[in-house]
């Protein structure tokens, strides 16, 4: 069964699943999530609650996990089921290591999107109803991330922007690349959280992204970014320092300064098309 | 008011190193304060240093050799009192005993306005044990904290998440995680560093807090890799060669 706050997403699912429960909330606020998913995992008693691993994921998990008592796996890429629980395979170390481990049923876990094929139907549509959260916990005001162009989570081709881009302007010609290549730019945490240049970022706690192609421009290629790229069918790496931990990670690494060559790549990409 | 920091020992992983089978090497990986953990301390520190909390205690589950080094460190940022929770292999415990240790911690120990934790630790990064703790404590959780704020009994937190940017505020008693972004961690003068060395760091035991521990079932640790070709193009002095390489290798993979 599902659970989600979100109603617009049950005509999409309504397949997927026996039965799906929705609440109608004004924000998303943890605190009644979690209590009114409670309510819900009491009546159904499953064997596992998987979240997406994300940061809203994460916190809800926690939340349930400390009203319910079940285990609580995160990073997960894969879960086998055993006779009296799950073989889970999660990564670990900023996705450097990946650790087996067996959890006893009931247990919570949070996905790492990518980790699996989307599933077949069940032929038949669910049951949808709707569970009443009661009122807000905490006070929540929220403003929407500002989208220029495409969604970089669901974009084939994302060109990412690191630290080696000196000054808030250069980003024009990252965000030009993207839209010769059809595709979304975003930035690694630093620049959207320290420098303020974008509102969302690529990584661990921010956007995880499985993209056909990922250009990562003077990104240096911290396990926190690289985490949030694994997923990515090729990666590109443009960086000056020959000795930067990206290209472990790049299946085509540029050596050579990002001035000299996103120019010279979008000239090209342009006279091509 | 009074807080309560819970700090995590961590592994450096952009130091951390593998053996050729591929099992990771922790003896040898240096071990810190987690960034985010330094970062509630200091967010600790700085309500301290605003007169708006008396005491301010740092807590870690581990009171190994290092344990003790990262509470003194938490002295030397601003803790009026420290606590290692005498655990053998803290690392080996389940997020859940982690969080329930910490829980009846607070329980033995308080009533705390705020709980702060670093909203997940370098190396695990599991980020659960803080809303765990909110849970156990029936306590509002504020995750996620890129900012905070503290206003007599009223805590607002700036979050950002998937969708977009969150102000989650809430009356005291809470539990707070912050990020890594949430300030820059002081550095400690000497004086500050030479005066925790000689503060006390009391120990308790799981049996007194009543918690029984649970561990999680290993069955093993190895290096992951996606698999990348990682070939190299040097752009250094011919740009153009360079780039047309690249643009070619790109149409044959089919992602251009």
């Amino acid at each position: 069964m599902l659970y989600t706050i979100n109603k617009g997403v049950l005509e999409e699912l309504t397949g997927f699943y026996e039965r799906l429960y929705y609440s109608t909330l004004e924000y998303f606020d943890p605190m009644i999530v979690s209590k009114t998913l409670h309510e819900i995992v009491s009546k159904e008693s499953p064997e596992a609650v998987l979240f997406p691993c994300t940061n809203k994921g994460r916190m809800i998990a926690g939340l349930l996990a400390g009203l319910t008592g079940y285990d609580t796996v995160t990073d997960t890429v894969s879960l086998k089921p055993l006779s009296d629980g799950f073989e889970v395979i999660k990564l670990t170390f900023g996705g450097n290591a990946s650790a087996t481990l067996n959890v006893k049923k009931p247990m919570i876990a949070c996905i790492v999107s990518g980790s699996y094929k989307e599933s077949e139907t069940l032929g038949s549509k669910g049951e949808v109803i709707e569970v009443n959260a009661g009122e807000h916990i905490l006070s929540v005001e929220f403003s929407p991330r500002k989208l220029e162009g495409v969604d970089p989570s669901k974009a084939d081709v994302v060109v990412g922007a690191g630290r080696g881009v000196k000054k808030k302007e250069d980003l024009d010609m990252i965000k030009e690349l993207a839209s010769i290549l059809g595709g979304a730019w975003s930035v690694t945490r630093p620049l959207a959280a320290d420098y303020g240049w974008a509102d969302a970022w690529i990584g661990i706690s921010g956007l995880v992204i499985n993209p056909k192609l990922y250009i990562a421009i003077g990104i240096s290629g911290q396990p926190h970014h690289t985490m949030g790229v694994r997923g990515a069918k090729v990666i590109v790496a443009v960086n000056s320092d020959e000795s930067a931990p990206i290209f472990e990670d790049a299946d085509y690494g540029v050596i050579g300064d990002l001035y000299r060559v996103v120019p010279v790549l979008i000239e090209k990409l342009k006279k091509g098309k | 008011m009074k807080v309560l920091v819970a700090v995590k020992l961590t592994y450096d992983i952009n130091q951390l190193k593998f053996e050729k089978d591929g099992t990771p090497l922790l003896d040898a990986c240096p071990r810190v304060m987690g960034e985010a953990d330094k970062c509630a301390m200091e967010e600790a520190a700085r309500i301290k240093d605003a007169g708006k909390a008396e005491e301010v205690v740092a807590l870690t589950v581990g009171s190994s050799k290092e344990h003790q080094r990262i509470l003194k460190d938490a002295y030397a940022m601003g803790a009026t009192k420290a606590v290692a929770i005498k655990v053998n292999d803290p690392d080996n415990l389940s997020a859940l005993t982690i969080a329930t240790i910490i829980a009846s911690f607070i329980k033995k120990t308080g009533p705390y306005d705020m709980i702060l934790l670093g909203s997940g630790a370098g190396d695990t990064h599991s980020s659960v044990v803080g809303p765990m703790v909110a849970s156990l404590l029936n306590m509002p959780l504020l995750a996620n904290a890129d900012r905070v704020k503290v206003e007599e009994d009223d805590i607002t937190i700036v979050s950002t998440l998937e969708d977009g940017q969150y102000k989650f505020r809430s009356r005291t008693p809470a539990v707070v995680t912050v990020t890594s972004e949430a300030n820059e961690p002081r550095i400690p003068t000497i004086r500050d560093i030479l005066r925790s060395k000689k503060k006390p760091i009391d120990e308790i035991s799981p049996e007194d807090l009543g918690v029984e521990l649970s561990k999680v079932d290993l069955v093993d640790v190895k290096r992951y890799e996606v698999p990348r070709k990682r070939v190299k193009i040097d752009a250094t002095d011919n740009v153009e060669e360079a780039v047309d390489q690249l643009i070619k290798a790109l149409e044959q993979e089919g992602v251009i």
